[in-house]
This record gives C-alpha cells, sequence and structure tokens, in this order.
C-alpha cells in the first residue's frame, strides 16, 4: 500500500499530474475567493440593462451578458455551483456504489447477481439519458440535478468494486482472515477495501472531470440552475442567441469547464499511472 | 465451450435487463409533476376536456394498470402515442433512427481513420514532441464539452467564415428514401447536388461528435501498439530483419487493433450521450434531438420510448462486442 | 435545387447524374435502369423557416400561433380574418344570418367550392366540422364547448349550415373563422375506432385552402402547391407552392434569410437579429402592429398578493423602460393594462405603473400580511421571460423582497397554471391574439367564471365579471367598447398583473416577394396573396 508521502513524491515528479492537480486548486481557491476576485461580485443577482452585450474591455475582463453583468465575475460564482454539484453527487455516487459493490463481490449467490444486474440496467443506458429523464421530471434545478447524477453515476463504483473484490476474495491474507473467524464486514472494511482504495481514488478522479461534463450539458439543456443563476452550462446555452455578434458569451464559461475537467482527467491519469502497479510496469516498460 | 457459456449468459440476461430499464423509466415518469395532457388539451380548454383527454389516453388508471399495459405493448413494439401529436411513438423513433445511425457510422470511421494513424505515430515516437502534443491534442478531447465545441464550429466555419450550413441535415427534402442513409441515397438516386449538400451539412456535427471518440482510439491505440512492440514476438520479427516500417504497419498494428475494437462498446457510449446534445446544437433530425424536443414538451411516452430504444441499441452493441471479442480472443472470455 | 434549368445547366445535370449513377451502380455491383429525368420546371416556392415544428397537420389538433401555417393556407373557414387591424370578412359563406336572440347563426355556402380532391363543399361538411371538433375537444374546441352544443348544428340544405347556441355569445362571430371545414365523404373512409380520422389526418389533407399537401415530414416541415380551383380565385400573380420548414435554431434562419436560402420566417426575433437582418440585401423587415402582449400573471388569491398594495409594489419595482429600450431596444410598445393599446375598447387614458422604487415601498409598507419569499416563474426556452423574471428580482431585491426563479417548459408551466396550488406566485408570458376581440385578452384572463381555465390570476372582481358577461352577451358594439374598457381600466388598477408591452411584428421577408398581407391572427404566414416579382 502506498503511503501518502509516497505519493505526492510521486505527483510531484509527474509534471502533467502536477498541472491537472494545480488545475484544480485553481477552482477550489477560485470558488472560496470568489467575493474577493469578483471585479463585480453584485452580478450574480444585479443588471445593468444600458450596458449588456459590451466585448472585453478593462471594465469587464470577459465582457458582459444578455443583462449587462460581468460575465468574468459570474464564472467565478459558477465554481461554486460546479464545485458543488460534482462533490455532492461524486460523494453520494460512492457511498452508494462501493457498499453494494463489496456487499455483491463478498458474497456469491442470487443476491449478488441481483445487486450487480440493477447495476448494469443504470449501466445499459448512457448516463446523460437516464439523467436528463430524471432531472426533467424533477424540475430544473441545482438539487435535481445532483440526484439525477447521483442516481446514474452509482453503477460505476459498484462494478469496478465488485470486480476487485471478487479477485482479492483468492488471495491469501483474504483467505486466511476468513478462516481465522473475522465476521464479514470486519473483512470487507478492514481487509478488503483498503486495497482496493486506490483503485476508487483513480475512478472517483476521473469521474469528476465527466460529472461536471455532464452537469455542464444539463445546464445547457435548460435543465440545470434557472436563470439569473451563473452556472457555466446556462451561460453558454443563453449566448446561442447573440452570436456570431457576442463571441465572448460563449467562450469564458466554454473554457472554465475544459480547464476543470482537464485538469482532472490529467490528475487522473497521474494518479492511475502511480496507483495501478499493472499500468505502473507497462510504464516502466515504456521508457526503457 | 467457454464462449458457448459467455454466449448464452448475455443472451439469458438481455430480457431482464431490458424490462428493468422499462420499469426505470416508467418509474421516473409518473413521478412527473408537470400535467401533459392539460398542455395536450390546448390554451384555452376547459377542466372537462382534460379530464376526458386523460381518460382517452389511460392516464386515470391505476398505476399499475399503466405499467402493465405498457410493458405488454412495448414488447409487442408498440410504445404508444405521442401525448403531443398522438401519432404512435414508434413511428417517430422509426424515422429518426437512420439520422443518427449515419451520423453516427460517419462518425466512428472518422475517428478510427484519424485516430489509429495517430495512435500508431503516438507510440512510434513515444516521449518526443509530437507524441506530447498528441497527448494534449488527445486528453482535450475528452475534456472538451461537445456542446460548446459544437458552437465553437459553428461560430467558425458557419457563421464567420460560411464554408459549411449551419445546421440541419440536407437543404430542401433530401432525397428519395430507399436505405435513408442521406449519403447513400443521394448516390443512388444520382443526384451529386443533394449528396454535396449532405455530406456538407455532415461536416460539422460529425467532426464535434467524433473528436472525443477519436481521443479515447488515439489512448487505447497507442497503448496497444506500446505493449505490442516491446512483445517478444516483434523483437523476433526485428531479429529477422524485416523493416520497421512494415513491422510496426503490419504486424503491430493488427495487434494493437484487437484492443482498440473491444472499446467500441465504450465509444458507442461516448458517441450516444454526445449525440443528444450534439443533435440539439445542430437541430440534426435524429433520436437525441427528439429526445430533447420530448423534454421540452414533457411527452414523457415519447422520453419512455427514447430511453428504452437507446438502451436496447446500446445493450445490443455490446452484446455483438462482447462476443466478437470472445471469438476474436477467446483468451478473455473466462 | 435550382430553379431555373436553362438548356445547358440540364443537359450538365444530365450528365453529371449518368457518371454518378453508373458509378454507384458499379460500386454496389447491380446495374440500376437509367433513370428518366425529368426537365426542372422553374416554379415559385416560397420557403418559411418556422421556429416550432409541425408535429400534426390535423387542423382540430392544435390552436396555437407557431403552427398556424398549415390551418390557414390548406383549410378554409366560413369567415376569415384579414388584414391589420383585423376584419372579419366572408370566406366559404357568401352571407350570413343572426337572429334577434343572438342565438340563431345561419350561414349561406358559396356554390361551387371545392374540396383539393375536387367534390364540392356543402353544409354536410361543416356540420361534420363543428361535430369533429366538439367530440376531440382539441385545439380550437375550447372556444365552442359551453356554446355549440353536440348535434345542434343543421345542415338545412345543401348549402345552408345552420348554428344554434345555447347561450347568446358575443365572441361567436370571432371564432367561426376556426372552424375549419373538412372533407366529410373523405373522412369517414379514413376512421379507425371511432376516432374521428385522427391518425389519418394528422399526416394528410382534407382541406379545400388555397394550397394542397404535397409533401410532410414531421421532422422538416411540409410543401404544398396552389389549389388552381380555389374558390376565391386567384390574380395573375401567385406562388406555386408553398414550403414551411422546421428550423428551430434562430441564427439558421437569419443567416438563411440573408442567403435568400428563406424567404420569410417568424416575427418575433430578437432586436439584435433584426438588425442584422436589415443591413441584407436580400431581406426587407416589415414592421406592423401586432397584438401579442407581454405581462405577468400574479396570483391574487394567495397571500401576500392578495393584497392590493402588494400587487401594487410589485407593478413599481419592474425596470419597463430598462426592460424596453435597453434589453429588447426599442422594439416593442409600452402597454400599460390587458388589452393590446391597437384593438377597439382599449382605454386610451391609462396611466399605468413606472419603475418607481420610493412608490413601490411607499405601498410595501401599508402591507399588513407577513413578506414571504416570491416564486416567480418564466418560461424555458424563452430568453425574454427569464430576463424580465432576473429584472424583477433585481427590483424586489432593492425594496426588501426575496425572490426566486423558477424557469419551466411550457407544458409543465401550462399545467399549473390551472392548479390554484401549484400556480406560481408570478408567471411572465405572452398572451396572443386567436381571435380579434378585446375579450381575447381581459375577458378571457379576468372573468371570475373562469378561474383555473383561462383566468389563471386567481382575480375575482364582482364589478367587473358584470361589465365582461355583460360584453360578452350583446351585440351592441358600443356598449362592448365601454363595458371592456372600463373592465381592462379597474383591472389594471387593481394591479391584478404586471403589464409590460404590446409586440411589434418585425417580418423578415424577401426582397423580391410581394403582395404580403399582415392579419396578427394568422401571424403574417397566409401566403395566398404573396407572389414573387
Amino acid at each position: 500500500m502506498e503511503t501518502a508521502s509516497f505519493l505526492i513524491r510521486k505527483l510531484a515528479e509527474d509534471r502533467v499530474a502536477l498541472l491537472g492537480a494545480l488545475l484544480i486548486s485553481l477552482l477550489v481557491l477560485t470558488a472560496i475567493f470568489a467575493p474577493f476576485l469578483a471585479t463585480h461580485p453584485a452580478d450574480i443577482a444585479e443588471f445593468h440593462p444600458v450596458e449588456r452585450l459590451q466585448g472585453p474591455a478593462t471594465a469587464h475582463f470577459f465582457g458582459t451578458d444578455r443583462m449587462g453583468s460581468d460575465i468574468y465575475s459570474r464564472i467565478l460564482f459558477g465554481a461554486r455551483i460546479t464545485i458543488t454539484i460534482a462533490v455532492i453527487a461524486i460523494g453520494v455516487s460512492v457511498l452508494i456504489g462501493v457498499p453494494i459493490g463489496l456487499i455483491a463481490g463478498y458474497y456469491h449467490g442470487w443476491f449478488s447477481d441481483m445487486l450487480m444486474r440493477t447495476s448494469d440496467i443504470f449501466l445499459a443506458v448512457p448516463q446523460i439519458v437516464l439523467a436528463i429523464a430524471i432531472a426533467q421530471t424533477l424540475g430544473p434545478s441545482i438539487e435535481n440535478v445532483i440526484l439525477a447524477l447521483s442516481a446514474t453515476y452509482w453503477p460505476f463504483w459498484t462494478r469496478l468494486v465488485y470486480a476487485e473484490t471478487r479477485s482479492l476474495q483468492n488471495e491469501v491474507f483474504i483467505e486466511a482472515s476468513i478462516a481465522l473467524g473475522a465476521p464479514p464486514w470486519r473483512v470487507m472494511l478492514l481487509h478488503i477495501l483498503p486495497n482496493i482504495m486506490s483503485s476508487i481514488i483513480v475512478r472517483t478522479t476521473i469521474g469528476m472531470g465527466g460529472t461536471i461534463l455532464t452537469a455542464a450539458a444539463l445546464g445547457f439543456l435548460g435543465l440545470g440552475a434557472p436563470a439569473p443563476s451563473p452556472e457555466w452550462g446556462r451561460m453558454i446555452s443563453e449566448s446561442r442567441e447573440f452570436l456570431p455578434e457576442a463571441w465572448w458569451y460563449a467562450t469564458a464559461p466554454g473554457l472554465a469547464i475544459f480547464m476543470v475537467v482537464m485538469g482532472f482527467n490529467l490528475l487522473g491519469d497521474g494518479l492511475r499511472d502511480i496507483l495501478d502497479p499493472r499500468i505502473r510496469r507497462s510504464r516502466a516498460h515504456d521508457s526503457k | 465451450m467457454k464462449l458457448l457459456v459467455l454466449v448464452l449468459n448475455r443472451f439469458f440476461w438481455f430480457f431482464p435487463t431490458v424490462l428493468g430499464l422499462m420499469l426505470v423509466t416508467f418509474t421516473i415518469s409518473h413521478v412527473i409533476p408537470a400535467d401533459p395532457v392539460a398542455f395536450v388539451a390546448g390554451d384555452n380548454a376547459t377542466n372537462e376536456q382534460i379530464e376526458a383527454l386523460r381518460a382517452q389516453l389511460g392516464l386515470d388508471q391505476p398505476v399499475h394498470v399503466q405499467l402493465y399495459r405498457y410493458v405488454l405493448s412495448v414488447v409487442q413494439g408498440d410504445f404508444g402515442v405521442s401525448l403531443y401529436t398522438l401519432r404512435p411513438i414508434s413511428h417517430d423513433l422509426a424515422s429518426r433512427v437512420p439520422a443518427t445511425l449515419e451520423l453516427t457510422f460517419v462518425a466512428v470511421l472518422l475517428s478510427a481513420a484519424i485516430g489509429i494513424p495517430l495512435g500508431v505515430i503516438s507510440a512510434v515516437n513515444r516521449n518526443s514532441l509530437l507524441d506530447h502534443l498528441l497527448r494534449v491534442f488527445t486528453v482535450s478531447g475528452l475534456a472538451i464539452a461537445a456542446f460548446w465545441l459544437a458552437i465553437l464550429l459553428q461560430l467558425l466555419f458557419a457563421m464567420e467564415l460560411g464554408w459549411t450550413p449551419l445546421q440541419g441535415r440536407v437543404d430542401g427534402w433530401g432525397p428519395d428514401e430507399v436505405t435513408r442513409f442521406y449519403l447513400i441515397d443521394s448516390l443512388l438516386m444520382g443526384d451529386l447536388d443533394i449528396f454535396l449538400s449532405a455530406a456538407s451539412h455532415m461536416m460539422l456535427p460529425a467532426i464535434t461528435l467524433a473528436y472525443p471518440a477519436m481521443a479515447t482510439i488515439v489512448r487505447f491505440t497507442r497503448a496497444g501498439v506500446l505493449e505490442a512492440i516491446n512483445s517478444n514476438y516483434v523483437m523476433y520479427e526485428e531479429a529477422m530483419g524485416f523493416p520497421r516500417r512494415v513491422i510496426v504497419w503490419k504486424f503491430v498494428l493488427r495487434n494493437a487493433l484487437i484492443g482498440t475494437v473491444t472499446q467500441i462498446g465504450l465509444i458507442f457510449g461516448i458517441l450516444i450521450a454526445n449525440a443528444v446534445v450534439v443533435e440539439a446544437v445542430f437541430d440534426w433530425p435524429g433520436l437525441g434531438l427528439y429526445a430533447v424536443q420530448s423534454i421540452l414538451q414533457s411527452d414523457y411516452n415519447a422520453i419512455m420510448g427514447f430511453t428504452v430504444v437507446a438502451g436496447v441499441i446500446f445493450i445490443v452493441v455490446n452484446l455483438i462486442v462482447d462476443i466478437a471479442h470472445g471469438f476474436i480472443d477467446p483468451r478473455e472470455s473466462r | 435545387m435550382t430553379m431555373t434549368g436553362n438548356g445547358l445547366t440540364t443537359a450538365l445535370r444530365r450528365l453529371r447524374r449518368a457518371g454518378v449513377v453508373s458509378l454507384t451502380s458499379l460500386a454496389l455491383g447491380i446495374t440500376l435502369a437509367a433513370a428518366p429525368v425529368a426537365d426542372v420546371e422553374a416554379k415559385n416556392t416560397f420557403v418559411f423557416a418556422n421556429s416550432s415544428a409541425y408535429d400534426t397537420m390535423d387542423p382540430h389538433a392544435v390552436f396555437d400561433v407557431g403552427r398556424v401555417a398549415y390551418r390557414i393556407n390548406l383549410y378554409d373557414g366560413l369567415m376569415r380574418w384579414e388584414d391589420n387591424p383585423p376584419v372579419l370578412n366572408l370566406w366559404l359563406a357568401e352571407s350570413f344570418d343572426i337572429t334577434e336572440d343572438g342565438l340563431t347563426y345561419t350561414f349561406k355556402l358559396r356554390k361551387g367550392a371545392k374540396f383539393h380532391d375536387g367534390s364540392e363543399i356543402e353544409a354536410a361538411d361543416v356540420v361534420y366540422s363543428i361535430e369533429r371538433m366538439l367530440a376531440l375537444k382539441k385545439g380550437a374546441a375550447a372556444l365552442f364547448i359551453g356554446t355549440v352544443a353536440s348535434g345542434s348544428t343543421k345542415a338545412l340544405d345543401k348549402y345552408t349550415v345552420e348554428f344554434n347556441l345555447s347561450k347568446p355569445s358575443a365572441i361567436f362571430m370571432a371564432t367561426v373563422p376556426e372552424i375549419h371545414v373538412l372533407n366529410a365523404d373523405l373522412m369517414k373512409q379514413h376512421v379507425n375506432n371511432d376516432d374521428w380520422g385522427s391518425a389519418w389526418l394528422s399526416t394528410n389533407d382534407a382541406g379545400s385552402g388555397s394550397f394542397k399537401l404535397k409533401r410532410y415530414d414531421p421532422a422538416k416541415g411540409f410543401l404544398a402547391e396552389r389549389f388552381a380551383d380555389h374558390f376565391m380565385g386567384w390574380g395573375d400573380k401567385y406562388l406555386d407552392e408553398i414550403e414551411f420548414r422546421t428550423v428551430v435554431e434562430i441564427n439558421s434562419r437569419v443567416l438563411g434569410l440573408m442567403k435568400g436560402d428563406f424567404h420569410g420566417s417568424d416575427g418575433y426575433m430578437p432586436q439584435d437579429q433584426i438588425i442584422r437582418l436589415r443591413k441584407s440585401d436580400n431581406v426587407n423587415v416589415e414592421e406592423q402592429e401586432s397584438m401579442r402582449i407581454f405581462y405577468s400573471i400574479i396570483h391574487n388569491g394567495r397571500s401576500p398578493m392578495n393584497d392590493i398594495n402588494f400587487r401594487k409594489a410589485l407593478s413599481y419595482a419592474f425596470d419597463y423602460d430598462g426592460f424596453i429600450n435597453n434589453i429588447l431596444s426599442g422594439s416593442v410598445a409600452r402597454n400599460p393594462g390587458p388589452l393590446p393599446n391597437n384593438i377597439w375598447g382599449a382605454p386610451k387614458d391609462l396611466a399605468g405603473y413606472t419603475y418607481d422604487l420610493d412608490k413601490a415601498k411607499e405601498y410595501l409598507a401599508k402591507v399588513k400580511e407577513p413578506i414571504r419569499e416570491i416564486t416567480i416563474g418564466a418560461l424555458a426556452g424563452y430568453g425574454q421571460t427569464e430576463q424580465a423574471a432576473a429584472l424583477l428580482q433585481n427590483g424586489l431585491t432593492k425594496i426588501g423582497i426575496k425572490s426566486k426563479i423558477v424557469a419551466e417548459p411550457w407544458p409543465v408551466a401550462s399545467g399549473k397554471m390551472r392548479d390554484e396550488q401549484q400556480m406560481y406566485d408570478l408567471l411572465f408570458l405572452w398572451k396572443s391574439t386567436y381571435y380579434a376581440d378585446p375579450n381575447n385578452w381581459v375577458g378571457e384572463m379576468y372573468d371570475g367564471a373562469s378561474i383555473g381555465a383561462r383566468n389563471n390570476s386567481w382575480y375575482k372582481n364582482p364589478e367587473v365579471d358584470t361589465l365582461l358577461h355583460e360584453a360578452q352577451t350583446t351585440t351592441d358594439t358600443a356598449l362592448r367598447e365601454r363595458n371592456y374598457a372600463k373592465a381592462a381600466t379597474m383591472v389594471a388598477n387593481d394591479a391584478a398583473g404586471i403589464f409590460i408591452y404590446n409586440t411589434k411584428w418585425f417580418g423578415p421577408i424577401d426582397k423580391r416577394a410581394k403582395g404580403f398581407r399582415f392579419c396578427p391572427i394568422g401571424n403574417g404566414q397566409e401566403m395566398r396573396w404573396v407572389y414573387f416579382e
């Protein structure tokens, strides 16, 4: 098992993963300090019709939108929404998906089969399709986007944890602890879970990127936060009727989404290289 | 023998999975807060009118009765009627499947035609500047929001430069429908104008859709080629004095492609997911656009129909990929 | 498709086709019989880019402005609204007669008027059509249910039809154009399980209109050719074909118009797009005063909006000027009451409300009930309603009222509008012209008798009700005008809604197209008068 210091040392060596970590830190800092960094912090709820649709300038770094609000300031506050959605949705998915995967993997029988088939049903349809159906049904709001994403993303962890648990079961130390009479929950929590943690971390990091993209797509389709929320996907969809004149309108929020997702993907790739021994081997091979 | 077990197992689970999917969509659509009937009845409808229509559509029945009727009719290929137009949904869906399939096929071809060579180049020149640039390019493909890319392409190529149409599938009515793939039908008709029109309309949506799929292909091809190059087998070929170019493009690639083919299921998933938003931006008259329009109209019969059809297409593709993979590489079918 | 086909290009086309055909047949390994090449006939086809999809071709199934084109071009009624301000003209009817008690309406049909299949239009067809509407209960049926009973309409002879109303109705005449006459004999061949031929008619044509359906695809739109035998006859100049194509994205419509691919499109585009269109050499932008008011419903039945002082505070907290002049670039006209300024009966001296936060605070101070957070509804996908909601929220925040915005698609909103509990506190939307009579607005929106159905404000004022009911049942036009004006003034003084503007119609039309006649009811989409120069 890798220790934290090993992880950090390895990450520091991987410049690309480091860039990913940097982008993510930028997002987090932006979200926390949005009120101080914003040039027009009131503009998430205050409008100036006279100044609408002005191009980028010193007064408005990224221009103004259809209500005359400062796009730069709105992007900063939008980071809060992005983080909230991604963290809660992924958190809930992990909390649902991991235990189900552990149980289905540990026990053998019809119950395990049923759990896995249920998760297969959710995996049978592309996530966004089900998420759209759910978000539409519940009505457009951030809470419902989170709910829709959580309800459709948990099977990814279930399947991962299930597969890893099954392959660990034949390991000597697991068999030994079962033979010694350890209760199942103990085996699962103290012996299996720590050994599959690295896989979960990698999947979660990469999953963050995917979740942010799906959430933005829901916002774009009008299923996310209502106006005048500075949600990035919604800002892009608002901009469409003002193109091509207001080219800056869609540019900034699109770049913001791109950078954040890129950050999670790069970090996820880096983590996988470090944590997954199989790939580490092939990488070593690679550099030979 | 193991292969047979795999095939039987997959077929056995096919029906419960589809049934479960129907259960899920039915559940979702029946907690719907909107009253689609009021909308269908029209702007000036009276409340009696609405109730009469509700009864006509069977929406006044208990939920379990509705579910039973729904499953029974879906099994017979009947998704009910659209709450909006009262037309059979199976007709609507059937008329839109070809547009989505045509776009998806072109996108797959495009992503493979570009992605595989790039993957090989990237692997052969590993850790070079070119490899790093290609890595940035592919990682970007998985990080960019498809709808944003679509808008950027529209902004540049359709609005500023005027090289391509902004959206739609063809100018005018399109070709006589034989295969209902416009690129093929227009050639069958012998009408080059329609073919060019269809091809130019296809360009931007196909590129948008292909980019993330291509990124995936580049990654897997690169990994596959690297693994093959480092295998003993290739070292043997090298020792036999084959030129390196021949080895890479002939022997290595063939082996590496097996790995890529197995990812078709994954790539297909990316394509279907992105097709929903890409079709919406480009007004491409396929399944995705139909889904988005149905959403705006709270036409939940249509949304359920779309979800089930998309799910079945997806399940079938994965079934074929699994079985095909079992044939190509029997080791994996344990 | 090229519209001109001179000898050389035709020959080239033929050659190219032959080449492609042989190539394809080679490629497919099959031999195709040489396809006969029809000469491309030069046709005048007017292509209209429509923002909504034509989901159905049944004229009795829907009653909205977005899909009016097939109703008005493929079908006819006894009467028809034309021009602006709208005038009710004789159409399929050559005369009509109303009895003294206002209960019996007798129409004489033109003799020799033909359906698209060549059969004659008879009184029985009109009877069939109204019965079908009443039975299906969809689309415009709501205008007649309660006034016209099933089985009460009679064909007195081949050319005479008699409507027997169950109660006097001043608006019946105004709604007669919505009874689109179907070919009853043709319809009866396509009935399936008492569906009144609905399945068949949703993709077919059973009308007599100026144009005859040629092609229809719900995903694309429809193409119709001129019906030369139409009973109204034709002038020297006309269109051979009309095509209504669904083009959802506004940018596509604008670019297509500028390139000349489209010859017309909807007239309610954002002003930024109108400015772009005006710069184009191909397009004229026709400007007409329309009758489509933009306002916010206020739920008058719920606290604290049931307090007139609170409603007045709301009315003073909206930045009318910023909305009309900045956000909409002055493309619309301020309309202070529930009647469009340009309809008869609209009160002339109504001052209305202004953006005045001091006054808003003054009225707010008089509210006794506790103030809570207000829900402002907007229609998803209709940017203007969202912007108006955001602007109102801005004003409310400044006077200390908390609010949240809920944007939901029209089907969801229209469902909630009928339910006293589910209805939003406020909801921004438009009220279009379905028939050109003041009753279309104030009479539908604020009549206490239609609360929950068409009165979605839960507004009840006995005085207004008396005025409206008197106006709805008399044929005395002067009295009606007075009553509607009074009612509209009272509604505005009660601040029953936030009344914002009356739309102007900016219709982009190809410069070569002439003869265009705008009417708010057909939304400028009646094509029989149009021709290319």
